[in-house]
């Protein structure tokens, strides 16, 4: 049924569902490995019991780079999360959490790689 | 099918509309750098369209690809009696001045509590018509093959009728093509929207799968992946693209141990293959070979 063409149609004039917004920030540092990060995941409300799969992609090069999302583990303090990101240079990347279960949400995050860590971008 | 196989067929789906809008210009011989620039007019219109004014996305996609026609044939009005590789330049010329635009737009507004739409250089955010809809990501990789197939089986037909063989030859020969009564700016007018509003149609795809759009998305990189899959699959058959994005994805996606330096196997590749088969994989004589094997 999830991909038949009624369903699909059906599909273009539905209603939203509704969804409970929440905010992440992101804090990545160089593991030594080329372009390997060690990120922590806040997520603002911190909520606990959501999954978390972290992917990204490279805005100057969009469709280009296939990052394979990674799973995030939860953290000691409830709303945090840690994964390990493995991308192919250093630049501007638009990371991507899809979240689910406690919270489903899709938030995209701007950030700066560098050999040193993170920065959000201006 | 895990999350990264499914990204990468997206990918590949999505991509292939400007590959097909490229390669669309190219058999009616024209060169350009510049359809990144009406992936993107589609990108940001069908965003504003459902995120801002409520439309649902079949309207959104609609409308994307009408504005991105419209944007094509204005750029081609003044570039068209341009040939080669001066028209090439005009239109990355173009696609330039279309990605200044996108970083100079601000347009947002109040949706459901939070500021959504165009912030210039901050992106444009929100774009969750998709997603809200609890659409999976299974479920528009569905959408985006679809669509591309129709398209495809739309090319397929195109290029076996009257219109087909009329593209070809104004390819081939412009000036001959005139001779036989084809009134060749109007028709590459015609073949430029089209190719505009293909490119559209990928972008407005684009946008939504993605919720996230921002100007750098829409810069000359994009335009030369999407040349350079027209080239490598072939422009023979409107096969080709799609062979030349799976092919080039493939082999970035089978090279990850290079990390970084797989663009230059891409770019070896690019090169190798304008020395050995200008004409790309699936040229015009393989395309007639098959076609005779098998018939």
């Amino acid at each position: 049924m999830a991909k038949s063409p009624v369903f699909l149609i059906l599909l273009a004039f539905a209603s939203p569902a509704l969804a409970q917004r929440v905010q992440a920030e992101l804090d990545c540092a160089f593991t030594g490995t080329d372009f390997v990060y060690d990120c922590v995941i806040r997520l603002k409300p911190p909520v606990a019991g959501v999954h978390i799969s972290v992917g990204a992609d490279m805005p100057s090069m969009p469709m280009a780079h296939n990052i394979k999302p990674v799973k995030a583990r939860p953290g000691k303090v409830p709303g945090e999360y840690l994964a390990r990101l493995d991308l192919e240079m250093p630049g501007e990347w638009a990371v991507k959490l899809r979240l689910s279960g406690a919270v489903r949400d899709l938030l995209v995050l701007r950030y700066t790689f560098t050999e040193s860590g993170t920065a959000p971008r201006r | 099918m895990d999350e990264y196989a499914l990204g990468v067929l997206t990918n590949i789906g999505l991509v292939s509309f400007v590959a097909l809008s490229a390669y669309l210009l190219l058999i009616a011989g024209e060169l350009s750098f510049g359809q990144q620039a009406f992936f993107g007019v589609g990108a940001y219109a069908a965003g504003m369209a459902t995120a801002m004014l409520g439309l649902p996305l079949p309207v959104a996609v609609l409308i994307s690809m009408i504005l991105g026609a419209a944007a094509a044939a204005l750029v081609a009005l003044p570039t068209l009696r341009l040939r080669g590789l001066y028209f090439a330049m005009a239109t990355l010329a173009a696609a330039e001045m279309f990605r200044i635009l996108f970083e100079l737009l601000h347009w947002q507004i109040e949706v459901g509590g939070e500021r959504v739409g165009p912030d210039g250089t901050q992106g444009f955010r929100g774009i969750r018509w998709v997603f809200e809809r609890g659409v999976e990501p299974d479920a528009f990789l569905a959408i985006v093959w679809l669509l591309l197939g129709l398209v495809l089986l739309l090319f397929l037909v195109m290029e076996r009728s009257r219109l087909g063989a009329t593209l070809r030859a104004l390819g081939d020969d412009p000036g001959l093509a005139g001779a036989l009564g084809i009134d060749v700016e109007r028709f590459k007018l015609g073949v430029v929207a089209a190719s505009g509003a293909l490119a559209a149609l990928g972008g407005a795809l684009y946008a939504h799968h993605n919720t996230y759009i921002e100007p750098r998305n829409f810069d000359i990189m994009l335009g030369v992946h999407s040349l350079a899959y027209a080239l490598i699959g072939g422009l023979g058959t409107a096969l080709g693209p799609l062979l030349g994005a799976v092919l080039d994805i493939g082999v970035l996606e089978a090279s990850r141990f290079l990390h970084g330096y797989r663009m230059i196997v891409f770019g070896g590749l690019v090169a190798l293959l304008l020395v050995f088969r200008p004409r790309g994989l699936l040229d015009e004589r393989t395309v007639r070979w098959l076609r005779a094997r098998f018939s």
